[in-house]
């Protein structure tokens, strides 16, 4: 079931539509501010067009793309960019992540708030687009067999 | 939304649940729930709730369903064997507890309600401000990633915490 579907119309709708979700992902994370939406549910939207594509399509080519450490790597990266970009404020001598605090550039209060909605965004869907791809590849490496 | 629509959609949840309880093939079971998650997803849409909708009907129809069946496909599609005795003990326990819910909800604001309390205290507030305090006009992502980041901080911990477990779970299960 996991990778090489026998149907040939599956994996080229598959290889199709899977960048249009892959960009889909970022613009949900990114848009957050202005529509339905952000971190989370852009997080599992991506984490979906790579399932989808381990689903249909031969595992040695998906591998090459999307090795097997991404989802880990992810979970790690989307955790330490959250801590660490929530300790940042206090170094400019305010609060745990208040990003208005941090005096850089000409940008206003609201504007460095409105970034920093950003960051925790993204590292939010980076966390959730790992822990769903690594449950899912570690539950699938026990079908493979 | 219409109480038509409502009816409807509450309708088709409880045909779901009931018809994912009864069917004898797992992976049955898992389509019907995944159904059951796209019209929770409509439900919340209904009320109001896109963000949370939007939630629903990637994480509850479409991952979890591939979830669950990856489970039936590792495990083998087995159906459990039904004792038909439990339902003397899971019978009243479910009514009684449909019954608590019911009981308690009587106490719960309209849907809607301008005077309910969860719009009293600093809600006002969020809506009002977000857009001079963040330039975020959806209000929802200025509370989740700014009034209340120290919540999401924790959140988001638990998710790594809850994957990193599974993770190491599986790979241990593996490995055997």
């Amino acid at each position: 079931m996991i990778g090489r579907h026998p149907s040939e119309n599956v994996r080229v709708v598959a290889a199709l539509t899977m960048p249009f979700i892959g960009v889909f992902g970022v613009y949900v994370i990114a848009h957050g501010h202005y529509g339905p939406g952000g971190g989370f549910a852009g997080g599992v939207v991506l984490a979906v067009g790579v399932v989808l594509a381990r689903l249909t399509i031969d595992p040695k080519l998906v591998d090459r793309v999307f090795p097997p450490i991404v989802g880990t790597l992810a979970l790690v990266v989307g955790m330490s960019v959250f801590l660490l970009s929530a300790l940042v404020p206090m170094l400019f001598g305010g609060q745990l992540l208040d990003y208005a605090a941090v005096d850089v550039g000409s940008a206003t209060d609201s504007r460095r708030r409105y970034l920093g909605i950003m960051i925790v965004e993204f590292g939010v869907g980076a966390v959730v687009f790992g822990g769903i791809l690594s449950i899912f590849d570690r539950l699938s490496a026990q079908v493979r067999r | 939304m219409t109480w038509q629509l409502d009816l409807l959609l509450l309708t088709l949840l409880m045909a779901c649940a009931v018809v994912a309880v009864w069917v004898r093939s797992m992976i049955a079971t898992v389509a019907v729930l995944a159904a059951f998650s796209l019209f929770v997803a409509l439900l919340f849409a209904g009320m109001g709730a896109p963000d949370v909708a939007f939630v629903e009907a990637v994480l509850g129809s479409a991952f979890v369903g591939v979830l669950l069946l990856v489970a039936v496909f590792a495990t083998g599609d087995r159906p459990a064997g039904r004792d038909r005795r439990a339902v003397w003990i899971a019978g009243p326990c479910t009514l009684l507890f449909a019954g608590l819910l019911l009981v308690a909800s009587v106490d719960l604001p309209d849907r809607g309600d301008p005077d309910a309390p969860a719009h009293q205290g600093v809600a006002r507030e969020f809506l009002e401000r977000s857009i001079t305090d963040s330039e975020t006009p959806n209000v929802v992502t200025a509370v989740l990633a700014d009034y209340r980041s120290l919540d999401t901080l924790g959140e988001t911990l638990v998710v790594f915490t809850a994957a990193l477990a599974a993770t190491l779970v599986l790979r241990r299960r593996s490995t055997s």
